[in-house]
């Protein structure tokens, strides 16, 4: 199998033109394709089925079953059965197909073992060239009202893409509401501060730090499509990845948007946890990565 | 038996109260001139040591430190608690992700600005002994340490020159205090190799014990300990008084860990900076936490620490000007080449390669304290600590004003 790299690199980030699903043929999946449903139907995507493993009778009728009840018109999908290793098999096939979102179900936590060996849904996310989306078991909201956070760290690159992606996709699914989040880390800080700063001196360094990224997030959200979505602003304090975690579940999130990582990240990256390894270790809420191929 | 008595206590407040007060007198002096804290802790130690006053005033002198008394020791059990509190708190802010996140260019630095110091403060020692003064039995030891001496950084005095120069969250401010990090824990887990290959009565003891043991307390914290810490702190900063609960739980497992790691024949310091190591990774610690954690031993414990260097030794009678030049020449070249390198290696441009070899030669209260350690374990003598004091203020004190140049 050939695939024309020059297609995928540099393609933006959105619109959602294809949207493939991995199937695992878990007790969820029916909540999985409901999930495509009303992405693909929102955004006029095509839609993509993908199953690794052993195509049998029974897996079939229960997929037929299923597109059944969600109102998925089989003929209109396209369905690949593929072998071999399921990562692999799965990134391979998005890149042969374009795919622009990856949608697979993900375990709100691994168990320990899982998560540092990696399991399929958080390895795919590390690895995959197209955006990833991530849903959770947790039941899909009721609230008339979603909740979207951004992830908008300023200082990336990346995040413009990001931010506009997930400006396009709440427009899409009628979502008029959207948080962009700003992270603040400065390591140390505490430390360089402890010895010989005055009450005043510490009061005003954090002020200018505050204002400064505030500044930023105002300027960033500035140049992105916003359109007729609300745009709430934060700005807020922690370790990137751990903080934004922390915030998309307190404000009990229906969706937290971020970049894809920057590197190839490795066994190392979870021991010493960094970014997006704070969010995969425990997933908040659905998670939609990214991915900008900038 | 030794009494603890109440002239004892008396002696032991007075000295407490005169140490703290006339620490942050100079301290804050110094500030006016924008010299380092530490700087100040130390010309006040050496003001009320033997340099100044013990020579002008011995019986002040003897009156305020007495050689012979329950004083004394409870003094030196102090500073022995200051220093495992300090590395607890340098501890606290290695936080290897950072290395990690910032890429080539941090990785390039981190290991250059170690490794390059470290083989050639090694070579010195053990190329040109004359250079330096040392029992031959400890040549390898004294090699070892002089190339940790010359590899470590300070975290601390960087992070405020960034500070200072707004420069905190630039490329070039992120990569050095990742390098400074990496440089941090890998000269401290040396210095406790070092230290624990001395043993106890200065014989040097069996170094694949020692590198055993470093590596399973070592593995065992990173796996297990930082784990079971990341668990239990949100329990702790909530259940728990605030900020009590986090303030004695945090130094009381401190000390347990550098007690556990004193016991199997490590250096206590080991342990207390494994543990910082463990709870600064944690991202549950809240920021307010550490604001108080480094407030309590900064402001208490290090100054305390830093005076008692002053009455340790004599400055004037133990500065050698040529071995002052020798350790400053070498500490400078070493450090400036190995940073630089590795940034320019990373990908920096020249100007700002250079910029992180000056940012990464101030060597501050680290390299003071792990003199200190060196010389109460009698592996270097007083003026190789002089030396190696002097050292950390003029690298400290020209590391601003050199990346500034580079930088404009």
């Amino acid at each position: 199998m050939e695939f024309d790299l020059n297609k995928l690199k540099k393609r933006a980030s959105y619109p959602f033109e294809t949207v493939a699903v991995g199937l695992a043929f878990s007790p969820e999946m029916e909540q999985l394709l409901a999930e495509a449903k009303k992405i693909t139907d929102a955004c006029g995507s095509k839609l993509i089925l993908i199953h690794v493993g052993e195509k049998t009778k029974e897996k079939e009728k229960s997929l037929e079953d299923i597109l059944f009840r969600i109102n998925i018109e089989e003929k209109k999908v396209k369905l690949i059965w593929a072998d071999g290793d399921v990562v692999d098999s799965l990134l391979k096939l998005c890149k042969l197909n374009i795919v622009d979102l990856l949608i697979l179900g993900a375990l709100e936590k691994e168990n320990i073992l899982k998560f540092y060996l990696g399991s399929i849904a958080r390895t795919v996310s590390r690895r995959a060239k197209c955006s990833v989306l991530l849903v959770t078991q947790k039941k899909p909201s009721q609230k008339s009202k979603q909740k979207v956070i951004v992830n908008a760290g300023a200082d990336h690159p990346k995040t413009i893409h990001s931010v506009n992606a997930a400006l396009y996709f709440a427009k899409n699914l009628g979502i008029n509401e959207v948080t962009m989040v700003h992270e603040v880390h400065v390591p140390a800080l505490a430390m360089a501060m402890a010895e010989s700063s005055s009450a005043p001196e510490v009061t005003k360094i954090k002020k200018e730090y505050s204002e400064e990224e505030s500044n930023k997030l105002h300027s960033l959200i500035a140049k992105c499509n916003t359109g007729s979505v609300k745009i709430n602003e934060k700005v807020i304090k922690g370790k990137p990845g751990y903080a934004i975690r922390q915030y998309a579940e307190t404000k009990k999130a229906d969706l937290l948007v971020i970049n894809s990582p920057d590197t190839h990240l490795t066994f190392l990256d979870r021991i010493f946890t960094h970014d997006i390894e704070f969010i995969l270790a425990d997933l908040p809420c659905n998670l939609l990565i990214v991915h900008s191929r900038v | 038996m030794l009494k603890f008595s109440h002239n004892d206590l008396f002696s032991l407040l007075i000295t407490v109260g005169v140490m703290l007060i006339i620490a942050r007198l100079f301290a804050e002096i110094g500030k006016k001139f924008k010299l380092p804290v530490v700087m100040g802790e130390i010309i006040a130690g050496m003001i009320l040591g033997p340099t100044v006053l013990g020579t002008v005033n011995p019986e002040v002198f003897s009156f305020l430190f007495p050689k012979e008394s329950g004083a004394k020791i409870a003094l030196d059990g102090i500073t022995s608690i200051s220093v495992i509190m300090l590395l607890f708190v340098a501890g606290l802010e290695v936080q290897l992700q950072l290395v990690l996140k910032q890429g080539k260019t941090a990785i390039y630095t981190s290991v250059t600005s170690m490794l390059i110091p470290f083989v050639l403060g090694f070579s010195a020692v053990w190329f040109i002994p004359q250079w330096f003064d040392y029992e031959t039995n400890h040549r390898l030891v004294y090699a070892l340490f002089f190339g940790t001496a010359m590899a470590i950084s300070a975290i601390p005095v960087i992070a405020k020159i960034l500070l200072d120069l707004n420069m905190y969250k630039t490329r070039v401010g992120q990569i050095i205090m990742a390098a400074a990090i990496f440089d941090d824990l890998t000269g401290w887990l040396m210095f406790s190799l070092i230290l624990s290959m001395l043993g106890k009565e200065g014989e040097i003891t069996n170094i694949w014990y020692t590198v055993v043991m470093i590596l399973f307390f070592g593995l065992f914290m990173l796996f297990i300990g930082k784990k079971i810490i990341d668990r239990a702190l949100p329990w702790i900063q909530t259940k728990l008084s605030w900020p009590g609960g986090v303030l004695s739980i945090s130094l009381g497992l401190c000390f347990l860990s550098a007690a556990f790691t004193e016991r199997i024949g490590l250096h206590a310091i080991l342990g207390a900076f494994i543990m910082g190591i463990a709870f600064g990774d944690s991202a549950h610690l809240h920021e307010k936490a550490r604001e108080i954690i480094h407030q309590f031993i900064t402001n208490i414990f290090a100054p305390l620490f830093f005076v008692t260097l002053g009455l340790k030794v004599n400055f004037i009678q133990n500065f050698d000007f040529t071995l002052v030049t020798i350790v400053l020449f070498l500490a400078v070249i070493c450090k400036l080449l190995g940073a630089s390198l590795g940034a320019y290696l990373g990908g920096l441009p020249k100007r700002e390669s250079l910029a992180v070899g000056f940012g990464m030669n101030a060597r501050g209260a680290m390299e003071i304290i792990l003199g200190t350690l060196a010389l109460d374990a009698g592996l270097i003598d007083e003026k190789m600590f002089v030396a190696l004091v002097i050292m950390a203020l003029v690298t400290s004190l020209m590391s601003g004003p050199l990346m500034k140049k580079m930088m404009t």
